[in-house]
Order: structure tokens, then sequence, then C-alpha cells
């Protein structure tokens, strides 16, 4: 049955996805998203950031780098009108900061021994997350995704 | 092959044509290792040359290390043969210090990066491809007098990641634990302005003028490894020694 299944049976790689240390500026998170695009064709990989001992410390998408460059963006007005002169000179000094002050930290993660049902659905979905980081004895051993899960989930129904 | 000795001005001279002719014999194995080679007037008579040439001939090999003499026994070939493509290996040690100062490391980052400026030119890798970046600092007398930073693609050598680096050398743990062999070093030595964060961690003033040591590791054509170092100018010195080894 599927709800039987373990993170470990639909674990990925994490380096499947870009690592970046958390000084990176966004303008460098913003090349290297660029360059993994190149081979994909996609331009919405999510990038791990790391700190100074390969721990992970957050995920950083398309979505945080552009509100890292423009804040306005997060704000209910924006929708309605855009926002004036948006992604000028400030955007430029913004693109200067660390990744460290946008990304989303890692708050939450799995076993590879926990069952898919607790760890992968009820914390994604709960904290809305696109992914999950699996770790063993404190060391990053992959991720999982929403992707994997809803297939192995919804293959019970089919 | 051409086994006799020629004459006509032009050739080269008769001793330098006899070591010629008497090393291929030798690494052709037609002479067996540990055996004794024919004695100066029969060398004499196979050749048609003068005792003073087989004895400069038979000269120039011991010295190269192809026949040993054995006082009055006579000449016998070596049991070591060396191979006519000597390979040049420089080991570099960046830094030497002299011997009773004790320096300490430690590590300040030790994680996975992608390459951003211009890294995958300078380790020859695609734009999306890890890399695992090390960064420490050595210490002399609680004084910080060298950064150095090591960027080395993570396919090369996973393990490297989790290693040990303050108190190995990443070089070593390449060549004798990884089994991963350096054949060329390309090397650049320039002066560069500090950034805040190298001013600091050296104890100097930002934009103040340190030497910038930047080289490439290479097994064959592939990078292995990138090193960037940054040495305080007003103390110590940076020291190079080249090795000849056999291959």
């Amino acid at each position: 049955m599927s709800g039987d299944k373990k993170v470990k049976d639909l674990i990925i790689d994490a380096f499947e996805y870009p690592h970046v240390p958390y000084w990176f500026t966004i303008k460098q998170a913003i090349m290297v998203i660029k360059k993994s695009a190149v081979e994909t064709e996609k331009l919405a990989p999510t990038v791990l950031v790391f700190d100074e001992k390969y721990n992970l410390m957050g995920t950083l998408t398309t979505r945080e780098i552009l509100i890292g460059l423009e804040p306005a963006l997060s704000k209910p007005e924006a929708i309605a009108e855009g926002v004036a002169g948006m992604f000028g000179e400030e955007s430029k000094k913004r693109a200067e900061r660390p990744v460290s002050e946008v990304m989303i930290p890692v708050r939450y993660f799995v076993e590879p021994d926990d069952p898919i049902t607790k760890a992968a659905a009820y914390l994604m979905i709960h904290h809305d997350l696109i992914l999950l980081p699996v770790v063993k004895e404190k060391k990053l051993v992959g991720v999982v995704r929403m992707t994997e899960i809803f297939n192995e989930l919804s293959s019970a129904i089919l | 092959m051409d086994q006799t000795i020629h004459r006509d001005y032009h050739q080269k001279k008769l001793y330098i044509q006899l070591i010629d002719i008497l090393k291929k014999r030798l690494q052709n194995g037609e002479w067996l290792v540990g055996s004794q080679i024919p004695i100066e007037d029969e060398l004499c008579k196979i050749y048609n040359v003068s005792r003073a040439t087989v004895r400069s001939a038979i000269l120039d090999l011991v010295r190269q290390g192809y026949l040993t003499r054995q006082q009055g026994k006579g000449t016998f070939v070596c049991k070591k043969v060396i191979s006519e493509e000597l390979i040049v290996l420089a080991s570099f040690k960046e830094l030497m210090f002299e011997s009773g100062v004790n320096y300490s490391t430690k590590v300040l980052s030790q994680t996975i990066i992608m390459p951003v400026d211009d890294l995958d030119l300078k380790l020859n890798i695609p734009e999306d491809e890890h890399i695992i970046y090390f960064k420490r600092l050595r210490i002399i007398d609680n004084e910080p007098v060298l950064l150095k930073e090591t960027y080395i693609p993570y396919h090369i050598c996973p393990q490297l990641l989790e290693e040990d680096v303050e108190n190995n050398s990443i070089l070593e743990l390449l060549e004798t634990k990884y089994g991963i062999k350096l054949t060329k070093v390309k090397g650049c030595i320039e002066i560069a302005n500090l950034t805040k964060d190298e001013a600091d961690l050296l104890g100097l003033t930002e934009g103040s003028q340190a030497l910038l040591f930047t080289q490439q590791f290479y097994t064959n054509d592939t990078v292995v490894k990138y090193t960037r170092t940054i040495k305080r100018s007003d103390r110590f010195k940076f020291y190079l020694e080249f090795e000849r080894r056999e291959a």
C-alpha cells in the first residue's frame, strides 16, 4: 500500500539542485539559476542554501529572488497597480545582498525511515513547502518533493 | 636498428653513438639484469672503436644508472632500467616554513558551491556543476599569515567534503588516499588589493596590498583543483620546491 512507503523510497539526490553558500549575493544566485536552466530549459529550480559546514539553511526560488529585488511585490497594492519604477537602481543595490536575507529558512525535515504520509504529506501541505530535506544523523542525504509524493499517493486512487 | 658506428664527419661523436647503441641493447633487455656486459676489449672489437671511446660510453651509462662497476669484477647491468622518457614532475609546496615554526590551520569553510565569477573557466567545468569549496587560514604564533581557498569539482572526489582538512593536506589526500595523480600545475603570482572579508581575516586594512597566488592543478587535461592563496606581504615567504621524479 502506498501509505506504507517510506521517505527513502522517494528520495531525490540533493545534487539534483544547485547549492549555494549563504553569503552568495542575490545577483550570484540569479546567475546560478540561469546557468542551471540551460540544461533543463526551465527557469525554476530550487536553490539549496548551505552554511560553511555544509548544513542546509534554506531554499531559494525565483519567487524569493524577485521579492528580494523588489520588496514591494509582496504588497497587495502591487497586484492592482504594479509598482512605479520597479526594478530600477534600487534593485541593483538590493541584488548585492546575501541570499541569507531572502531565502526561506529550513525549519522542517524528515528522516529516511519516516512514512511518506507523516513526513511529506503532512509537513509539506501544512507548511506549504515545495521540497523537504531528508536528514540522517544530521547529514543531508536528499530531498523529497511534492511531485513524487503526489504520484505515489494518487496511484492508490487510480 | 642501426648497430654500427659511423665515422663520417657530420655524425655525432663516436662515444655518443656508442652510448645510444648500448642503451638500446639495455632497454631491449638483450643483456639481462645483473649480468656482466662484455669486457672493454670485446666492445672495442665489436664496434671497432678505441678503448677510450668505450670507457667514455661506459662511464656515462654508469652515471645514468644503467650500469654499475664492481671493482675487480667487471661492469654489470643494473637492476633498475630507467626508461628513456623521464617525466619531470614538480611537486609544489606552496609555503614552506622554516623548521621549528609551528603553524595551525583554521577551517573556515568546507561546503558546496556553484561556479560563479569565472570559476567554471578556471576549473574547466560546465556552469551547472557542483564544487567543493574549502577556505582555510594558516596561523603562526597566533597571527594569521595565509588565507587559502581551494575549489575542487565535486565529481572528482566527493569524499573530500567529509575529510579532515585541518590536519591534512588536500593535495596529499588526493594523491595518496584517493589515487588522483597530479601531472601539471599552472601558477600565477600577482599583487591584489584585499577585500574587506580578506583584510579582516588577515588582520589588515581593506584595500591594502597582498601577494595573491593562484594555481590550477591538472591530472592530464582535467583540472582537479584550483587554489587562491593570499599572503600577508610583511612576513614569511612563498617557497617553491621542484623535485624531479622518475615515471
